[in-house]
């Protein structure tokens, strides 16, 4: 090979380098579809009023009853179906520059089997929020009303979350992540001031009322914003939420209801793009949710005096924590899985529920008592507490689930000292934008002498049919 | 002269500057930021359309308010839905590894991951303005003639980005960029496993917010091809857009004028 002859090469070469390289057939145009080639651009203009969500839903819930149960529920029956229709609306407007007014209400419509018909029982509507807010000052703000002031960083139970207490109405599914919506707020005064290094909030809700008793399924009150259940106490909260890294935040609070200070925190990590971490903490003196229950029950005149005798109590208050711990991980292929651990210092110990199936398994024992035992149970619900003193709780979600436009979400909250649980599966179908098609099933697992074992219905089914406006 | 026309001479400015001196696959990447995203804070609406086997399905919609962050030159967005009425009202702050998704209905913010759905085929990092250049190392493949959304052949330089940062969506992504223009014309975005996950187009380029831009992306799923997502840019407008905005406790007070 002469000079000429390299040089020659060389020069090609490096314009063999230098050209384009031509591409390899491609397929990936051809994946588009074609109506999205011919698409054209949407119309400049805001779709929908961003504010506010309102829709209409129907539903119907048919329960099996546990046959059988270690400790018989008196008075009433179980459900054995109900219907029902709501009217849900969410909507907030600006009333100038600086205030602005939110309502959160839900009117409903039901029927079921232990409730006649017509009555006033069919009607109930819940006043869930309604609350005007005062732009004070840059990133300060002053709300007045009803509000309902969440707290907490995890899934399925937020220690955290002080303000949970009676406030549930009516809910048609166990999952904690919809109990949330179904919730009242409360009367009180919040003042939040945001800054650079997070948020500052403190919020008072006065007493207004006396304790009432536990409602009943069917002693629900129609046109009455139940303030009794959330406005019963002084309540005072004071939140310092802030970052403590780009992937990790947190909130410090100190809740004073009464004359009982607790104490929260809790703690949100990102970690990587598929993995959430998160820890919550709240505690503080405080008697135990079994001497709660009788102290509250006590007050309200539903329990007989004497009750507490029967059962093995201890009114020390003491430090008690609640706790949950858990992580979330996402699949490329949009379902996430939760994982979380609960710890309840205030729940029942396994000497608890010795006791308490001991004492309703005797078939001598009188209904006053029997259902003294319910009430207990039903306390733990009606202050949104975990009666286990150790549960984990498993949540699958999954969108797109086998065909597009499902999104099928189940749960487990398992009881670890029994091995009884509270399993649910639920589908929603997105017919339309418009329209969503849903159902659920719902099942108390365990032995007989569990803490779900033992609960009835032993099942419940729903099916519901939902129209967003 | 107004503030607007300013905003857009200093904008073409910008990309042109950046454009003259591109060489490496960092400027490019970096050239072909600036054409995607404009420098000052603003507001856009997304609407997104899926398409089940080639067959439109169902609109969505956002308010997204999107501002860079002068520390970290990484974009801060919020956003709030519009559509579908089930959805409208729910908002989401994605600030770096900050993500949060807020329900107005359980009045609950949630930390979520950018792996978590946003919508239709649109992860939550997919539809976040963010500067590739930040969060990916760029290296270059070489000049390839290849097929834009509509067909039309485009030389472009073909580049291999692979994550350098916590916040990178992506294990990594073949990006195709125009020469010249420094267009994005298309992404193949793959997993930590390997797995190609999505196929991204670029298209209908027009002036917008001082330059012209891509003001559409098509989003195709790799796995189960059938699946595509067009994700639409419409009533972008500048806006000074507060820095409290960008926080976790500012979400419930949000709310799209």
């Amino acid at each position: 090979m002469n000079g000429a002859h390299a040089a020659a090469l060389l020069c090609c070469g490096l314009l063999a380098t230098a050209a384009a390289v031509a591409a390899p057939p491609d397929d990936d145009v051809a994946l588009i579809p074609d109506e999205a080639r011919q698409q054209q651009a949407p119309a400049d203009a805001t779709p929908s009023i961003p504010g506010q969500r309102i829709y209409l839903e129907a539903a119907f819930s048919a329960a099996s009853p546990r046959g059988n149960p270690i400790v018989s529920q008196p008075p009433t029956p179980p459900d054995e179906w109900q219907a029902r229709a709501f009217l849900d609306v969410r909507k907030e407007w600006r009333l100038g520059s600086r205030v602005g007014l939110t309502l959160s209400d839900r009117l409903n419509l039901r029927d079921e089997a232990d409730i006649s018909f017509p009555s006033h029982e069919d009607v109930i509507n819940d006043l869930r929020e309604v609350f005007a807010t005062w732009h004070l000052m840059d990133r300060t703000y002053l709300d007045c009303g009803r509000i309902n002031l969440k707290s907490g960083v995890a899934l399925g139970f937020n220690p955290t979350d002080f303000f949970r207490t009676r406030a549930v109405v009516e809910p048609l599914s166990a999952d904690p992540t919809v109990l949330r919506e179904d919730r009242l707020g409360t009367l009180m005064i919040r003042a939040q001031s945001l800054g650079r290094w997070g948020s500052l909030a403190v919020a008072f809700a006065p007493s207004a009322y006396a304790p009432t008793p536990i409602y009943g399924n069917a002693a629900l009150p129609s046109f009455n914003p139940a303030l009794d259940r959330t406005n019963a106490t002084n309540r005072f909260v004071a939140k310092d939420s802030f970052d403590l890294a780009e992937n990790a935040s947190s909130e410090v609070l100190v809740f004073r209801k009464g004359a009982e200070t607790l104490f929260g925190a809790n703690l949100a990590l990102v970690l990587g793009q598929k993995v959430t971490a998160y820890t919550e903490w709240a505690g503080g003196r405080r008697a135990d949710l079994l001497v709660d229950a009788l102290h509250y029950g006590h007050m309200t005149g539903t329990l007989p005096a004497g009750i507490g005798t029967l059962l093995s109590t201890d009114p020390a208050k003491r430090f008690l924590s609640e706790l949950s711990v858990g992580a979330s991980y996402t699949t490329e292929r949009k379902v996430t899985f939760s994982v979380e651990f609960w710890l309840n210092q205030t729940g029942f110990s396994r000497s608890d529920w010795n006791n308490w199936f001991t004492l309703g398994a005797n078939r001598a024992l009188s209904p006053q008592i029997r259902g003294a035992l319910w009430y207990l149970r039903d306390y733990a619900l009606d202050q949104g507490e975990p009666i286990a003193a150790h549960s984990v709780f498993v949540r699958v979600n999954s969108v797109d689930t086998f065909v597009p436009k499902l999104e099928v979400t189940g749960f487990v909250d398992a009881d670890l000292a029994d091995r009884s649980g509270l399993a649910q599966l639920g589908a929603d179908y997105y017919i339309s934008d418009h329209w969503t098609l849903g159902g659920l099933i719902t099942a108390n697992l365990g032995a007989r002498r569990s803490d779900f074992g033992s609960l009835s219905p032993a099942s419940t089914f729903l099916v519901k049919v939902a129209r967003y406006f | 002269m107004n503030i607007t026309s300013s905003l857009a001479k200093a904008a073409s400015l910008l990309i042109l500057s950046v454009a003259a001196h591109a060489q490496t696959a960092t400027d490019i990447v970096a050239a072909s930021d600036n054409v995607r995203n404009p420098p000052q804070p603003f507001r856009a609406t997304i609407t997104f359309t899926e398409f089940i086997a080639g067959k439109e399905q169902a609109h969505e919609a956002l308010a997204l308010f999107s501002k860079e962050d002068p520390q970290t030159r990484q974009f801060r967005n919020v956003i709030q839905y519009l559509e579908p009425p089930r959805d409208a009202g729910k908002r989401v702050l994605l600030d770096g590894q900050s993500l949060w998704f807020y329900d107005p209905a359980s009045k609950t913010s949630v930390r979520i991951s950018p792996q978590q759905r946003l919508i239709g085929q649109a992860a939550v990092g997919d539809v976040l303005t963010v500067n590739l250049g930040l969060d990916y190392s760029a290296s270059m493949i070489g000049e390839e003639t290849i097929q834009d959304a509509a067909r039309a052949e485009r030389n472009c330089w073909h580049l291999d980005l692979h994550a350098s940062s916590d916040r990178a969506v992506y294990n990594h992504i073949d990006y195709w960029v125009e020469k010249g223009s420094f267009f994005p014309i298309k992404g193949k975005l793959y997993s930590d496993s390997g797995r190609l996950l999505k196929i991204i187009y670029f298209r209908k380029f027009t002036d917008r917010l001082g330059a012209v831009r891509p003001t559409e992306e098509i989003i195709i799923d790799a796995v189960d091809t059938s699946l595509a997502t067009t994700a639409t840019f419409s009533e972008q407008a500048y806006l000074d857009i507060p820095n409290g905005w960008f926080q976790r406790e500012y979400l419930p007070r949000l709310n799209v004028p």
